[in-house]
Parts: C-alpha cells; sequence; structure tokens
C-alpha cells in the first residue's frame, strides 16, 4: 500500500517524536555532563554548552579526589557484584534448568520460583537484614552476592530452561549411551550447545543486579561495599552544587549497560519478550 | 539358556500411560546375528530399540545382553552402543573426539584411545576427517563418525536406529554395502531398526516385523519373503508387496484347484500340484492367494518351469527399467505381474501371463493367517 | 519415563538452587509472617518481644495512612501501567512501518531501559529541578508556562511527574512484546479487511488488537506486578513527599521498619502489600497460561 504525502509527512513527525521522546532525556543528561556549571544554571537554560568541558569524567576516573574515589570503588562494587552475582546464578541455574527440562521436575516449582522474584522485596528485607546484621555480615560484597544470586536465579532458570527443551535430546542421549554421567554430559555437551542461551542469560542477569537498588541500599553503608546505584543516590541527595556531577555520574553507570544492550540488541530483546511473554 | 544368546527379550510390555505401545515381546537373538526390526510407522520400532537401549524404561519383562540380567541397567552399563537416525553427533567437537567420546569418559589412556580412533577410522575410511567438525561433514560421511563412535568400544550389541533414512537414495545403498561389510568383518551383533524392506531384506540375517506392538513373525528373510506367517507380513515385506488375490480353493485329485474371479466375470482356474496344504479341503472354500509379481510373467520369460499359462487384461503398464510392471485385476483386488524388460505389451492389450505356483501362499480370509 | 537414577538427579539437579532460594526468599517470608504478629522493634539492646495476634493487621488496616499509600500506590500502577500500555502499542505500531532509520529507531528505544533505575530517577530529578530544570526552561521558552514551578515540589503534580519518569524507562518493554506480537499479525488478514473497506483504525481494533492481545496482557500484567512494588524511583526523587504525596506502599513499609525500627508492625504490612502481590502473581500466571496455550504469538 503506498502513503499519501500527508500519511508521510505525519509518519515521519511522528517517528521525529518518538525519537526525541526517547533520545532527549539521555542527550540532556550527557549535554550537562558535559557543560560547563554556570551554563546549567542559566535561567532559562543554555541548551547548547558555551565550551565542551570533559573535566567532570576525569575527576571522577581520579582516585585521589573525593568523588572520584567514591565512583570508583562503587563502580568496582557494582563490578563485583553483578559480575559475581550472575555466575554464581548460572551455576546454579543451569543444573535447575536442565531438571526442569530433561528430568520433569513440576513445572508449579518453577512458577514458585518465578514467584519469589515477583514478590516486593520488603517481603524479605527484615529478616534479611537481622539474619546478615547479627552474622556481622552487613556492608559486604560478598551478602550482596548472595541475596542478588537468589534474585537472578529464578529468571535465569527459566531462560535457560525454555533454551535447553529446544535442543536435540539424541545428542544428550549419545552421550549417556557412551557411558557419560549426567554432570559430564551437561557440561561437555549441554553447555557448548547452549552458549548462545548462556551468553544472552548472563547478559540479561548482570543487568538485573547492575540496577538493584533495594537490597544495595539497606545492607551496605560506605565505600567497601555500596554499588553504584546507592552512589548515586548519595550523590544526588548530598549537597552538590554542580549538577553536572551527578549527570556525568549517570552517564558512567548508564554506559555498561547501555552498551551492552546496543550491541546485544537482538539477543536481548529476544530475551526480553521470550522472559516477558511466554508462561 | 539365556547366557548363550547375545540379547534376549523376555515378555516385554511397555506402556505410555494408558497405550500399550509393546505386548508382550520375547526375543532371543545370537552373537553375530543381524537382527533387523521392520514395521509399520508408529509400530513401535523405535520404542523397542530404546527399551533394549536402556533410555526408556520398561514397565514390565526382562532384558538379558550378553547373559547378564540388564532390565534395570543404565544405557551406560549396558555394553552396548548405538548409532541415532539423527547422528546424534556433538556438534562441538572434532571427528576424532567424538568417535573417542566414549573411551574418554571411561577414562582409557589418550594413547590407546588415539590408536583405537585411528583404526576405527581406517576401517570406515574417514582417517583424513579426523580433525573436522561435524557440522563440516557430508550426511554419509557423519554416518560412518556416529558408527565409528559405536564401533570403537567393540560392545556386545549394536543398536541402529534407522540409520540411512537421512541419506540420498544413491548413498544409502553405497552405506547399505559398507554396514554389511562391518558385519561382516567384526563379526558384530546388530539390531537394526528400518522401514526400509530391501535394507532388512539385504542386511538381516534374521527379520523381526512388528505391527502395533505385536511381533507378528521372526525368521530369516526367505522365510518372511516366501513364507510369510500372515497377510499382514505378505502385504508388507517384498516391493512390490505380494498380490493377495481372493478366490476359492477346493483339494481335488490331490492338486487343489483355485478359481479367481475377473472384471470380465470369467473366472481364472489355476493347479496347485502341491499336497501339503492340508488346511484346504475337499470342501470348497473361500481363500486369499498369496503370489509374488515374480510368479506371474510373461511367457518371453526364460523360465524352465512352464507353469500354468492364462490370458489376462493388462490396466496399466509401467517400464521400470530391468522390469516391466503390469497391473492386472485379479480376484477383487488390482495385482502386480512382473514382465521382462523387453516384453512388448500395452495397456488393454490381453496378454497371456504365465503363473508360477510352487510358492504360492493361503490366508484366511478372515483372519488373515497363513493355512 | 524417568529411571530410578534420573529421579533422582532430578532433585539432586534442583538442589542446590532450592536451597539459596529458601534461604533468602521463602525463610524470610516465613520469619516475616511470624513477626508480623508480634511486638518486635529493631534496637540495639535486645529487647523482649511478645506475641499479638491480630493487633498490628487490626492497627494496619485501620491506618489510614497506610491506606492512603495502598491507594497511591494503586493510583501509579494503573496510570503509569496505561500509559505505558497504549504508548507502548502506539510506538510499536509506528516501529512496524515501513519508513528510513526504522533500524536505528528499533535500536534506540532500547536505550531507557538500559538506563539504571536509579540514574533515571535522578536524570528526571534534575530535568524537574524548580530554579535549573530543562522541563521548566523548555515550557518557558515555548511558551507555556510564564513562572518556572516546583514540579516535584508540588503535591498536586509531584507523583505525575514520577510517573511520568517511570513510564520513560518501562515503556520499551511493552513496546518491544508488542511490536513481536504485531509481526505475527497475518498480512493476508488485514488485507482481507482493507478489500472489504474497513478503515485503518478499524482494521486496528478490530484484527490488530484482538490479535496481540494475549501477550500484550502478559506482560503489562507484569509491568503491574513490578510496578506495585516502586520503591526506588519515589526514594531518589521524592523521598516520598512533598506531604507524603508520593509515599508508596513499599515506601511506607520501609519507613516503618527503618525510620520508626518497629519490625512487628512493619512486618504486618509487608504481609499485606505480599498478599496483594500474590493475588497479581496468580493472575500472571493465569494470563501467561492461556496465552501458552492458546495464544496468538
Ligand atoms: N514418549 C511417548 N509417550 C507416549 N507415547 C509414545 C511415546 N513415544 C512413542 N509413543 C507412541 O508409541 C508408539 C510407537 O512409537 P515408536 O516411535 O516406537 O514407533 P516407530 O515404530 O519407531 O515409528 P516410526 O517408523 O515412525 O519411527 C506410537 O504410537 C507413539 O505414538
Ligand atoms: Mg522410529
Amino acid at each position: 500500500m503506498r502513503r499519501s504525502l500527508l500519511q508521510s509527512v505525519l509518519l515521519y513527525a511522528c517517528v521525529v517524536l518518538v525519537a526525541l521522546f526517547t533520545a532527549g532525556p539521555l542527550l540532556w543528561l550527557v549535554t550537562m555532563s558535559i557543560s560547563a556549571p554556570t551554563d546549567l544554571t542559566e535561567v532559562p537554560l543554555r541548551w547548547i554548552p558555551s565550551e565542551v568541558d570533559f573535566s567532570r569524567y576525569q575527576t571522577l576516573l581520579d582516585l585521589n579526589d573525593g568523588s572520584g574515589e567514591r565512583f570508583l570503588s562503587a563502580l568496582r562494587n557494582s563490578i563485583l557484584t553483578a559480575g559475581g552475582a550472575t555466575l554464581l546464578a548460572l551455576l546454579l541455574a543451569v543444573p535447575a534448568a536442565y531438571s526442569f527440562s530433561r528430568r520433569n521436575a513440576s513445572m508449579v516449582l518453577l512458577f514458585a520460583f518465578l514467584a519469589t522474584i515477583m514478590m516486593p522485596p520488603i517481603t524479605y528485607i527484615l529478616p534479611l537484614y537481622s539474619t546478615f546484621s547479627s552474622l556481622g555480615m552487613l556492608n559486604k560484597t560478598l551478602t550482596l552476592i548472595v541475596v542478588y544470586t537468589a534474585m537472578l536465579l529464578p529468571f535465569a532458570t527459566w531462560l535457560m530452561k525454555s533454551n535447553i527443551d529446544v535442543l536435540p535430546i539424541e545428542v544428550e542421549q549419545a552421550a549417556f549411551m557412551e557411558g557419560a554421567s549426567t554432570a559430564y554430559t551437561i557440561r561437555e555437551v549441554v553447555l557448548p550447545l547452549a552458549l548462545p542461551a548462556i551468553a544472552a542469560t548472563a547478559m540479561l542477569s548482570f543487568l538485573v543486579a547492575w540496577d538493584e537498588f533495594f537490597y544495595a541500599l539497606i545492607f551496605t553503608n560506605d565505600l567497601s561495599a555500596k554499588t553504584l546505584p546507592v552512589a548515586i543516590a548519595d550523590f544526588s541527595a548530598g549537597r552538590v552544587t554542580d549538577y553536572g556531577v551527578i549527570a556525568t555520574v549517570g552517564v558512567m553507570a548508564t554506559l555498561p549497560p547501555a552498551i551492552l544492550a546496543i550491541c546485544f540488541q537482538k539477543f536481548i530483546v529476544s530475551g526480553l519478550v521470550a522472559g516477558s511473554v511466554k508462561g | 539358556m539365556s547366557d548363550q544368546h547375545i540379547l534376549s527379550i523376555n515378555n516385554l510390555q511397555k506402556l505410555y500411560g494408558e497405550t500399550h505401545v509393546l505386548k508382550d515381546i520375547n526375543i532371543a537373538m545370537d552373537k553375530g546375528e543381524f537382527l533387523v526390526l521392520v514395521g509399520p510407522s508408529g509400530c513401535g520400532k523405535s520404542t523397542l530399540l530404546s527399551c533394549i537401549s536402556g533410555l526408556t524404561e520398561i514397565s514390565s519383562g526382562s532384558i538379558h545382553i550378553a547373559g547378564k540380567d540388564r532390565t534395570h541397567c543404565e544405557p551406560a552399563d549396558r555394553d552396548i552402543a548405538m548409532v541415532f537416525q539423527s547422528y546424534a553427533l556433538f556438534p562441538n567437537m572434532s571427528v576424532e573426539r567424538n568417535i573417542g567420546f566414549g573411551l574418554e569418559v571411561r577414562k582409557v589412556p589418550e594413547a590407546i584411545r588415539k590408536q583405537k580412533v585411528a583404526e576405527v577410522a581406517e576401517l570406515l575410511k574417514i582417517g583424513h576427517l579426523l580433525h573436522r567438525r561435524p557440522a563440516e561433514l557430508s550426511g554419509g560421511q557423519r554416518q560412518r563418525v556416529a558408527m565409528g563412535r559405536a564401533l570403537v568400544r567393540d560392545p556386545a550389541l549394536f543398536l541402529f536406529d534407522e540409520p540411512l533414512s537421512n541419506l540420498d537414495a544413491k548413498l544409502r545403498v553405497t552405506m547399505r554395502t559398507e554396514i554389511k561389510r562391518i558385519h561382516q568383518t567384526t563379526g558384530a551383533s546388530i539390531v537394526y531398526v528400518t522401514h526400509d524392506q530391501i535394507e532388512a531384506m539385504t542386511l538381516a540375517t534374521r527379520i523381526v516385523v512388528l505391527r502395533d506392538g505385536i511381533i507378528q513373525q521372526i525368521g530369516t528373510p526367505q522365510e518372511i519373503y516366501n513364507t510369510p506367517v500372515n497377510a499382514f507380513v505378505a502385504d508388507f515385506m517384498g516391493s512390490p508387496s505380494m498380490n493377495l488375490m481372493r478366490g476359492t480353493a477346493v483339494r481335488q485329485d490331490g492338486k487343489i484347484r483355485l478359481s479367481i474371479p475377473t472384471p470380465g466375470g470369467s473366472v481364472l482356474e489355476l493347479e496347485d500340484m502341491r499336497t501339503d496344504s492340508s488346511a484346504i479341503s475337499e470342501e470348497k472354500r473361500d481363500i486369499l492367494i498369496g503370489l509374488r509379481p515374480e510368479a506371474m510373467t510373461d511367457t518371453l520369460s526364460g523360465s524352465r518351469d512352464p507353469g500354468q499359462i492364462a490370458d489376462c487384461i493388462l490396466d496399466v503398464v509401467e517400464p521400470a527399467g530391468a522390469d516391466t510392471y503390469a497391473v492386472i485385476n485379479l480376484g477383487g483386488t488390482e495385482t502386480i505381474a512382473r514382465l521382462s524388460a523387453d516384453a512388448n505389451v500395452q495397456a488393454g492389450q490381453t496378454v497371456p501371463i504365465r503363473f508360477d505356483l510352487s510358492k504360492v501362499s493361503y490366508f484366511d480370509v478372515d483372519s488373515g493367517a497363513r493355512l | 519415563m524417568l529411571g530410578r537414577r534420573q529421579l533422582r538427579e532430578k532433585w539432586f539437579l534442583l538442589a542446590p538452587a532450592m536451597a539459596v532460594l529458601a534461604l533468602i526468599t521463602l525463610m524470610p517470608l516465613a520469619n516475616t509472617f511470624w513477626l508480623s504478629f508480634t511486638d518486635t522493634r529493631i534496637s540495639a539492646l535486645p529487647t523482649p518481644t511478645h506475641f499479638i495476634g491480630l493487633e498490628n493487621y487490626i492497627y494496619a488496616l485501620t491506618d489510614p495512612d497506610f491506606q492512603d499509600a495502598l491507594f497511591r500506590t494503586l493510583y501509579f500502577t494503573v496510570v503509569s501501567v496505561g500509559l505505558e500500555g497504549v504508548i507502548g502499542v502506539a510506538i510499536a505500531v509506528l516501529l512496524n512501518q515501513q519508513f528510513k532509520g526504522r533500524t536505528l529507531l528499533r535500536a534506540l528505544i532500547i536505550l531507557p531501559w538500559a538506563v539504571p533505575t536509579i540514574v533515571n530517577a535522578v536524570a528526571w530529578r534534575l530535568i524537574y529541578h524548580p530554579d535549573y530544570g530543562a522541563l521548566n526552561s523548555m515550557l518557558y521558552q515555548l511558551g507555556f508556562i510564564s513562572d518556572y514551578r516546583s514540579w516535584i515540589g508540588d503535591p498536586m503534580t509531584a507523583m505525575h511527574m514520577v510517573i511520568l519518569a517511570d513510564m520513560w524507562k518501562n515503556f520499551p518493554l511493552v513496546a518491544y512484546v508488542a511490536l513481536a506480537a504485531l509481526q505475527t499479525v497475518p498480512g493476508d488478514l488485514l488485507k482481507a479487511a482493507a478489500v472489504e473497506g474497513a478503515s485503518p483504525w478499524k482494521r486496528f481494533w478490530s484484527i490488530t488488537l484482538p490479535w496481540i492481545a494475549g501477550p500484550l496482557m502478559v506482560v503489562m500484567v507484569l509491568r503491574t506486578i513490578e510496578a506495585f512494588r516502586v520503591f526506588d524511583i519515589v526514594y531518589v526523587m521524592t523521598g516520598g513527599g512533598p506531604a507524603d504525596s508520593t509515599k508508596t506502599a513499599s515506601f511506607y513499609v520501609y519507613q516503618e521498619y527503618f525510620n520508626y525500627l518497629r519490625s512487628g508492625s512493619g512486618a504486618s504490612y509487608a504481609v499485606l502489600v505480599a498478599g496483594i502481590s500474590a493475588v497479581m502473581i496468580l493472575g500472571y500466571y493465569a494470563a501467561a497460561r492461556r496465552q501458552s496455550q492458546g495464544g496468538a504469538a
């Protein structure tokens, strides 16, 4: 069907509108991060920076600077926490997924798994807090890793299960016939076949952990364990005079997930769509 | 008793929920036999193989392999190897590792492993492919790798599930010969599933015909072909299949007189000289008369036995290279006669056909059982 | 059919995952439930706690502030998810058209989703800034307002500002799901309807929308469950204020726990909130089940 001129104009107007709505806030965040401080306090605003100023990025990447130290240690904690939890979650999720997929484990149980992450975290927070507090485990990266593992596990299991489901079962049967144990078969036969699925699951899990705020807020209280979201909330709540710094921290925290999301868009989108729609 | 057999299956039953897939299966197979399971789709061939392999738990009965009760053993502990229809090669491993996987799992030292893999690769003529991945192989080569993986462990029993069905017609013939050669050189005991009866006839030392989970007949290819126990086996085995004509039979003067109605209203009268068919009495009865297409030929065919000649109308003529097949309506069905290639005949012609009754079979009209 | 070894393996393979989930979610859940019947308080000193039966619940259910928080959360959830649905579908329909730059726009849409929740909250807080915010400046320069306004300092607007920010981050998910579903709508069906003379609008309502309703429903319910837990964005943008106008249920429980240190009473609120969530989760499974059994996609 061909479009009339009016329809074309309308269509492209919508495209521009959507693009602006989507990219606008982000563009503005980036602009703020490289604007001179005085540009940001003009009324009304100066939209195009009078000069491009990358000094805030430099400061934040400088360990000897106060904000830099806060940012960098939060970055380190976030990477450790999200990375560690992703790894652990996958380690537990793959055997569980195999059990659901090939050993007839009940789907009701899988639904119960998923239900645990759909519950509001306030349901779990206080007993967890008391327990960790009495064990002296507050303000530790390891604590967050454990909690995040539980948080990532159900979704990772679910995603891996639906991916193992579609692998050819004869190949595993052949491995069993040849005398391989289940563990050996999973490691040597299933995992290599499921590698793309594992990568997608790992990425989505990492992003979820990277984004987590509530547990981190409650379980951490200083540089040694605070993750980026908590550090950013601190930056934002503190008496910062230069809003550009907050914007810079925001941009830096967004870069890793944004890069992942753009580079592996197909992967991630299909994972997301499958993850939210299939029962 | 069971320790003389490489495989003996006793009273095996298999149910999937309510559905009775295998009913009272009994098989005793000797060492070095090539046992072929045939039957129509869904009759339970794969299920039976899967039960033997241990990939499926059986509902009741027992399975002995190489003299030991393996009814409840894991697949790995049954001293068997299996070649899958889809080959089921490990896509992430080289050919060498694929073949050696079973040895690797059994912690066979690498040097010995390498040597055994090389020997098997030599036997299968895939020595030059050892470092490739399965994805880089042709169908036939994959098939060889799958067989190599089974052969290298030298198990007591080999299981093949329609191993050639994914190959094109020409390659299938080559690989069929190859499998036969391997069977003959290694003396392996093989259980082989197929729905291709030419494969069954050429490969088997004995054939098991299955239908709806029930064994119809176990016998050598010749027994199955020449003396099928019922109309089903007669119809199923052979290509084109046996002609089953409805007619009447009566014993007279030590011969059996057969009358087969033709569409024109006339009756084809034939005589069977044999006297051993005690089922045919002096009382005339309706029967199914089974004649292979090669027992219905033209007069040109150089058969020494003059046979009995009768004129028949050819409905359809299908030249097929070495032979010419002709469809003739006899006894209410379309029968097929196998004429020589240079029989110069056309559809609609009336032609003298020679009937050779030396291998005729008789079946009960209702039960289909051999008489 | 499973052999005995396989049956054993089934549980063996599941055990580690189940253990972690039991420790981190199941036990705390049970513990919270127990706490809700006590007068436990968080304190440095060991204080005696008593079982007080339903007292916490009786208080919670008659607490007008908590009821307000619940309604606020419901309002946030319904409006936020509703907008995401409308905008997500609209954008998906747009992305399903042929135009130059479609691939780029499709890729662009993923960015809001990739922005961490907290960064999103911080960014929008800056945009809403009463003195130097981009929103004020833009509306002023376009002539929509004559004075700068305190968007999140005003109880009348604060909630809507939070909703806008939340919606901006979460519409991509709905858009992608809707797009995936749209791509399965058979073109022949739409062409046939067009030949019959159905207007584009009519075609959308009577063919496209019913076709994508299944997956859309599922993702919206999922978003509803998520939105109902809202905490992070409120914590950063408004701290529940002004005048409690953005104080959501999760935030309410959080304060009861960590500001007022009343863990027993907080637990009873938590259980009530969890109960509502549980109902929604069951709704999700019903929707997902229907979808996977006879849905369009
Ligand atoms: N896992 C199962 N659950 C229930 N029924 C099954 C299962 N596997 C097989 N069946 C049924 O058992 C019967 C036999 O199946 P089987 O695969 O053994 O047939 P087959 O002889 O190998 O057929 P084909 O020639 O098509 O491969 C079929 O009717 C099939 O539907
Ligand atoms: Mg089969």
